[in-house]
């Protein structure tokens, strides 16, 4: 009997301290990721207006030119694992509408110009905006809204402006091809006055052999027609890009600095793309990415905290 | 990070996701000592899955020439001086009986830290510790190829039949074949900031998923054996897929059972048997021929356990190069392996007579006895040679192949010989 008890304790014991350890944390978490801090949901007193002026597409880098400037300081991306970026320490931003179409004119600083991601350790210069979906009046402690892109329940729209999909708007077939990046790929000397013939198979079995073509990821397709991709994400790692793209922009690249224009229409028919209405005001967040130093996904230069973002009436 | 049991380390490790075996573990066993280097394997995958754009410089499976190949260009040189950071983790491992456990621990006690573990520990901005290779050195996939090593040169050495001789010659090289290892704890699956790879539950098999794929390389950097590619054609990356559908039994020719993949059944060397591994290591079923050969039997090894994944393509170490340095390729399992394969038992050479018999994916083995046909001493041991039969049977019971230790021979007679 006695010796069945203690066995008995002996067992629940061990268990206990067992469940102790898996609660203790050391576990269960990934300890990677900083801990949300107070900081990271107080935005900042100061934001972004978005002016009413009535102008199209044409007249958007006149209309920029009058709209009010507004910096945001970027830092290293060190919140969430891995970590990286903050190679470009600050970025411009300007707003107007025309009561149809919201623009935004984004400027930074960078020295090199990376416009293409083909070769192994090549990576794009890329920009993002990043809106709550939903309309939020409040960002608080008490009221927190990650600005790691988004969290479970609080989904953010991102508007992604890529360098390489700017270049391939106005490259033959709407692509750049692995022979852009390796003119001598099949040949080093090049006697051959058609090249392409004789390797006619590898380039008609890209359709059928490539994954991220017949998956139907944009990042595969030629033609997209657009240089700013249109995603969901409800925090790191949930990147998602959407069915319905609604999102465009130009961009151009001059004396070691980018200009890029992001426009899209105030409201879209699709339910996961933020909405505009003038004389609201939401938040917005901003990140770039600097590919010489190879940055890509978590390696970027973010502002962190949320900055306001008015939209003025339609006068 | 969880902590996770690593059965080729002898121990627990750090790894960021909760130990989860799938049900069966694809995995295969190449022995060295057959390899003729002939590449068959090779141009078998590259003419199934890369022979189109933007995956010219992609060989899923290579075959290197060991010390000196590699592709990419020194990977594995570079792996192990990132691991060896500086003489501050020298690798070492324990094999005192009491560090060893027939399951859990059979090489021994790994004390060094793994890729995942050093990366924690210095504090790098990645998982588990690697590089991107750039592009001269994904270019030469057969680089050094027939390069012997040598410590002296050929004058010093003398005659080519002095320094080679068992059980270490002194000029040596061997062929590493390589395809990806299909990780119990893949570090390309751990890498991955948006979860775009997984690990199948039925097989095993690790995947890319080219819908969640961004082609942000992190698996490209962080796979030590680097096996995942960037397809600079579709912006994203791409690795071996073990031949999935064959696996599933769907390729008509197997009458839906299990096939093994392309590299596998286009050895003409006969040096690889592919298969499934019982999903829990610590109830190996030894009727199956991976389970006996890599757990019960331990004459296949791990490429480099020390990186710490787990690595599912198992190799049966050359009997002629030196023991250090398979010691450090294949951990210290090496002598075991190489005393059991240099005088095999009745049972193993047996189970040899599989490798390569058929494409179907045989699930379990019997030997009927034979009479001894042949008799005599390797390395001061006696070997015992049985004409026994080993039958081969697929995972739904059916007998797929039937084969003796002695290769039956058949003379033609006279007459036949005069009329040609």
């Amino acid at each position: 009997m006695m010796k069945c008890l203690l066995r008995k304790s002996v067992f629940f014991g061990s268990t206990l301290v067992a469940l102790v350890f898996l609660c203790s944390g050391v576990t269960f978490s990934q300890g990677l990721d900083k801990e949300v801090s107070m900081e990271e949901n107080i935005p900042t007193s100061e934001g972004l207006t978005v002016k009413y002026i009535a102008t199209d597409l044409n007249g958007a880098d006149r209309a920029l030119g009058q709209a009010d400037p507004y910096k945001l300081e970027l830092q290293i991306q060190d919140l969430a694992f891995p970590n990286g970026g903050g190679s470009v320490q600050e970025v411009e931003v300007r707003g107007f509408h025309n009561g149809e179409t919201i623009f935004f004119g984004i400027k930074w600083n960078d020295a090199s110009k990376n416009d293409r991601a083909i070769a192994h350790a090549q990576f794009k210069d890329a920009v993002g905006l990043m809106f709550p979906l939903e309309t939020v009046k409040e960002i608080s402690p008490e009221k927190p809204f990650s600005p790691r892109m988004g969290d479970r329940g609080k989904p953010v729209n991102i508007w992604h402006w890529k360098a390489d999909w700017e270049k391939e708007l106005n490259v033959d077939g709407g692509k750049e091809h692995m022979e852009d990046e390796y003119p001598n790929m099949f040949t080093d000397f090049d006697f051959n006055p058609d090249p392409i013939h004789f390797h006619k198979e590898t380039y008609e079995s890209v359709p059928l052999m490539a994954g991220g073509i017949s998956a139907g990821s944009l990042l595969s397709q030629a033609n997209r027609g657009r240089s700013v991709e249109d995603l969901n994400a409800v925090g790191f790692g949930t990147l998602t890009s959407q069915e319905h793209q609604d999102v465009n922009g130009k961009g151009s690249w001059s004396n070691g600095k980018w200009d890029v224009v992001i426009y899209r229409p105030l409201e879209t028919s699709d339910e996961n793309d933020v909405k505009f209405v003038p004389g609201m005001s939401t938040f917005f967040n901003m990140a770039v990415w600097n590919g010489i130093e190879g940055d890509r996904n978590g390696q970027k230069s973010v502002s962190i905290r949320w900055r306001p973002l008015k939209i003025e009436t339609v006068k | 990070m969880t902590l996770v049991h690593n059965w080729h380390l002898g121990r627990t490790m750090e790894y960021p996701y909760f130990e989860s075996r799938p049900e069966h573990q694809f995995a295969a066993v190449f022995n060295i000592n057959r390899c003729i280097a002939c590449q068959t394997c090779t141009m078998a995958h590259k003419s199934t899955w890369t022979y189109s754009k933007g995956q010219e410089y992609m060989w899923w499976n290579n075959v290197e020439t060991k010390p000196y190949g590699g592709y990419p260009q020194h990977w594995d040189h570079k792996i192990l001086q990132l691991l060896w950071d500086n003489g501050n983790n020298p690798m070492e491992w324990y094999t005192s009986a009491k560090d060893k456990d027939e399951t859990k621990a059979p090489y021994g006690l790994y004390n060094g830290d793994t890729i995942f573990e050093l990366a924690r520990t210095k504090g790098l901005n990645q998982v588990a510790v690697g590089y991107i290779p750039d592009d001269k050195e994904w270019r030469f996939p057969n680089i050094y190829e027939d390069t012997a090593a040598s410590e002296k040169t050929n004058y010093e050495t003398g005659p080519a039949a002095e320094s080679s001789e068992l059980p270490e010659h002194k000029r040596w090289f061997f062929y590493l074949q390589r395809i990806c290892n299909h990780c119990t704890y893949p570090a390309c699956l751990a890498a991955c900031p948006r979860k775009a790879i997984y690990k199948r539950k039925e097989d095993g098999i690790v995947l890319i998923d080219q819908k969640r794929c961004r082609g942000y390389r992190k698996c490209v950097e962080q796979c030590p054996y680097k096996k995942s590619m960037y397809r600079g054609e579709t912006r994203m990356s791409e690795k071996c897929i073990a031949c999935y559908p064959r696996v599933e039994g769907k390729d008509p020719v197997t009458k839906g059972r299990r096939m093994e993949a392309r590299c596998m059944a286009a050895c003409v060397g006969k040096i690889r048997l592919n298969g499934l591994l019982t999903g829990d290591y610590r109830k190996p079923d030894p009727k199956n021929p991976m389970d006996w050969l890599i757990h019960i039997h331990k004459v296949a090894l791990p490429l480099y356990p020390q990186f710490g994944t787990e690595p599912n393509i198992y190799y049966i170490p050359p009997r002629w190069a030196p023991r250090s340095y398979l010691r450090q390729m294949f951990g210290p399992g090496v002598d075991e392996a190489l005393d059991k394969y240099a005088s095999p038992s009745r049972t193993l050479l047996a189970v040899l007579q599989l490798f390569r018999t058929t494409q179907t994916m045989l699930s379990r083995f019997e030997i009927e006895d034979g009479e001894k046909i042949f008799e005599s001493e390797v390395m001061g041991k006696k070997v015992e040679v049985y004409n026994d039969t080993v039958i081969g049977f697929a995972s739904d019971g059916t007998e797929m192949v039937r084969v003796k230790v002695e290769e039956p021979t058949w003379e033609s007679d006279e007459k036949r010989m005069i009329t040609y």
